[in-house]
């Protein structure tokens, strides 16, 4: 659960964005995906060179067999990889910026492998999402008795899962809403 | 005389109660539903007497029985209303072609129901060809159409309606959503009609609609009672405003000029129920002068403050039915408490998310709310989005609104903090004050309501028959303790919340009386079997799975949105659907082995 805060604050995609916070801005999206961790697992690291060297170009949707992940390796040599990330990901910071919402690599680092992705950037969010859904899962579990009086990280963790869906507005205020919005535009062109 | 008496002894000791020529007297009287349901279920006799006198008959959800079944049953039915998609569609989260076909029924009412006068569809796909088959079958006969919020048909359908159907006493088109191709069909029932009283096709998007026809029926139709129409400029309505002698009700219209030139505006002099769209501060005083015999206001779809509303709510003593936006704001509803005694119904609408499209002052909030639950004690029905609440202010309802029949609240998400939550024990003063509860609402947040008030919610709520629970509850405990009360719950919508499939299913074989069952977002399981866990005879279940739509926002700006799959379970004499559209999945019961 904090390795996907770290992740967040990592990339901060969302910092232009008022109002929310970064956490529930990610979450904003409504998506499940299942068997993401399967594929991850499934990466092919023979990849790791070809994608390093070309990511800050990409631009292409994600295609998971495109993307790679390192094996665990000993702590010694962690380093290695690790250090070569730092030196990476100012690059690839800049390059996602440039590039917007479009494809930005997402690196994930899980119980001593490290995977680097070339995903665009909802599909990003609902990685981090169905992260925390499956911690979340865990905690539910052991802490029933505490629901009257959830902690705020628990808290956090219900928000995630039920804050997904925002409350839908009826179609007939919808419509005059849109429609009051195009009235004041064309009164007052100069008024925004 | 004694000769008398032993006939009469006879009969009574052959047929003991009433014999069939009395009861066939009485039993027309008896117009309730549920009296009539009751009633059939007496004997045989009884039964057959009741499908040859009942005069009206709602189908909640259109799969749930056949034309064929309706035909057999109720062959002299005379007004039948149909309803198809689930509510959830007047919010755009139901796929347009998930079903809801009239075609079947139009058949059948064409071929088979000689004495049916009115018929109302809501939510359902009408096309053109289906209003031809009733103007040419019923058009002699029918008095009253209602197509409500239906779609599929274009304005070359009403021209058969307008031809035909020169009997029709209400015409009814409501939010449908009608392709339009000119305004022929009004001119058509213009020149053929002259006793329609009720014309409706307001929310509708006409705009090709000539107003010269609009007064032409005014003149025409002597009995023009209720007149709801689209964006019709209001200065173009004076001629009709002053042929519609006996108006009672007009919605509608816009204002696109000068604010002073309106005052050549003269209403008629009977109207008491008012919706004028598109009407700012500046045109407001064209209603002041009969302000005070106003019983309804919509001001849904109109331009004002909060300070407008307090100025023209203070006029209106006699109001009986609000609607508005929550830009009325808590300080307009300390007005209408104040002056508005004899209101029954309010219903308070979300206005716009940006800051600077609506007042500054626009949040409802519990203050609101106490000083209203206070001040008007007659309320029967209450809907409102609240941007702040209080256990108190629902103690406040439950305490003063003792003619409550239906409450729905729901908790803007716009304020990270709320005053007061969870709202366990106020939600449960109200359902416990609020004695003749038949529907209720509520939409909260993750915290908003606890599993104990969930629990609450389900032990004191002996007479709802509908609900709507959203973002409430902290687990499938919470759920299951629910449904272990709510003994008259019928129709149980639910989204936003946490329940697994497990739960869900497990609270559905608990509600004694429920028979329709939406949920959007919940917990799927791996498998996505647990749901057949409520696999039963007759009960069919269906999925829309998580797809994708494009929806427009306030900005006018394209966005793709991911929708989350729907569970909609409903019992059925029909067996399951066979008119499905790609986005909607049947779940097979038997593929699975399940033994039903």
């Amino acid at each position: 659960m904090s390795r996907a805060t770290v992740e967040l604050d990592f990339f901060g995609m969302e910092k232009a964005n008022s109002g929310k916070t970064q956490f529930q801005k990610f979450l904003d999206r409504r998506r499940s995906f299942r068997g993401i961790q399967g594929a991850i697992s499934k990466m092919n690291p023979e990849l790791i060179k070809s994608v390093i060297s070309s990511g800050s170009t990409n631009r292409s949707p994600v295609d998971w067999r495109k993307s790679f992940s390192v094996p665990s390796s000993p702590k010694e040599d962690r380093s290695s990889p690790v250090s070569s990330l730092p030196i990476l990901n100012p690059a690839f910071m800049s390059s996602s910026s440039e590039d917007g919402p479009d494809t930005a690599p997402l690196t994930i680092f899980y119980n001593g492998t490290v995977s680097v992705f070339n995903v665009p950037r909802d599909k990003a969010e609902s990685i981090f999402k169905l992260a925390v859904e499956g911690s979340s899962k865990n905690i539910e579990s052991t802490d029933s008795s505490k629901i009257s009086n959830p902690s705020s990280e628990q808290q956090n963790l219900l928000e995630t899962r039920n804050g997904d869906l925002p409350i839908a507005r009826r179609k007939s205020l919808q419509r005059f809403l849109e429609k009051r919005k195009e009235r004041l535009t064309c009164a007052s062109p100069y008024a925004w | 005389m004694e000769q008398n008496d032993n006939k009469v002894n006879k009969t009574m000791t052959t047929q003991p109660g009433m014999s069939d020529v009395v009861l066939g007297c009485v039993m027309p009287y008896i117009d309730d539903p549920k009296d009539r349901d009751a009633v059939s279920l007496v004997c045989r006799r009884w039964y057959e007497l009741d499908a040859l006198t009942r005069k009206h008959l709602t189908i909640a959800l259109c799969y749930t029985t056949s034309p064929d079944r309706l035909r057999r049953r109720f062959r002299h039915l005379e007004s039948l209303k149909l309803k198809g998609k689930p509510r959830a569609a007047m919010f755009n989260l139901i796929p347009e072609d998930w079903g809801g076909y009239v075609t079947p029924w139009v058949n059948e009412i064409a071929e088979n129901f000689n004495c049916l006068k009115s018929v109302h569809f809501r939510r359902m796909i009408v096309q053109d060809s289906d209003l031809e088959v009733l103007a040419r079958s019923r058009g002699k006969v029918l008095q009253v159409l209602k197509l409500d919020k239906c779609s599929g048909f274009s304005t070359d359908g009403l021209l058969h309606v307008g031809r035909m159907c020169r009997q029709l006493r209400t015409l009814f088109l409501e939010e449908s959503s009608i392709i339009e191709k000119d305004g022929q069909w009004l001119h058509e029932l213009a020149v053929n009609n002259s006793v329609l009283m009720t014309l409706n096709f307001y929310m509708t998007d006409l705009v090709k609609v000539r107003f010269e026809d609009l007064e032409l029926i005014a003149r025409n139709c002597r009995y023009l009672v209720s007149v709801k129409i689209s964006d019709c400029e209001i200065l173009d309505l004076v001629g009709f405003f002053h042929a519609a002698s006996v108006l009672e009700e007009f919605c509608g219209g816009s204002f696109n000029d000068q604010p002073e030139r309106y005052s050549v505006v003269s209403f008629p002099p009977r109207l008491c129920r008012l919706g004028l769209t598109y009407m700012g501060k500046n045109e407001m005083p064209i209603v002041f002068p009969f302000a005070s015999l106003l019983k309804k206001l919509d001001l849904l779809y109109a331009l004002l403050d909060t300070e407008d509303h307090c100025l023209l709510i203070q006029r209106c003593p006699n109001l009986e039915v609000l609607e508005t936006r929550n830009v009325i704001g808590d300080r307009g509803l300390e007005v209408l408490a104040r002056s508005c005694k004899r209101l029954k119904r309010l219903r308070i609408e979300r206005g716009a998310d940006e800051q600077e499209m609506e007042d500054e002052e626009g949040v409802v909030s519990q203050r609101g709310l106490m000083a209203l639950s206070q001040g008007c004690l007659e309320l029967e029905y209450l809907a409102v989005y609240v941007s702040d609440i209080t256990n108190a202010s629902l103690q406040y309802i439950g305490t003063y609104s003792k003619n409550l029949c239906d409450f729905r609240l729901v908790l803007l998400d716009k304020e990270e903090r709320i005053t007061d939550l969870p709202l366990d024990n106020g939600v449960r003063d109200l359902l416990r004050g609020c004695e003749k509860l038949r529907r209720f609402a509520l939409y909260l947040r993750p915290g908003g309501l606890t599993d104990v008030g969930l629990g609450y919610i389900g032990q004191y709520s002996p007479k709802v028959r509908w609900m709507l629970l959203g973002s409430v509850g902290g687990s499938d405990a919470g759920l299951l303790e629910f449904s272990r009360g709510c003994p008259s719950l019928q129709k149980l919508e639910v989204r936003g919340c946490c329940f697994s499939e497990r739960a869900l299913a497990a609270s559905v074989m608990q509600l004694t009386s429920l028979r329709y069952l939406w949920v959007q977002g919940y917990r799927a399981s791996d498998s996505g079997c647990d749901l057949l866990a409520m696999a039963r005879p007759f009960w069919n279940i269906e999925l829309i799975p998580a797809r994708r739509i494009v929806m427009t926002d306030q900005v006018g700006e394209a966005d793709v949105v991911e929708d989350p799959a729907h569970i909609l379970a409903y019992y059925s004499l029909a067996g399951p659907r066979t008119d499905f559209p790609e986005t909607v999945i049947r779940l097979d019961t038997s593929a699975t082995g399940v033994e039903l």
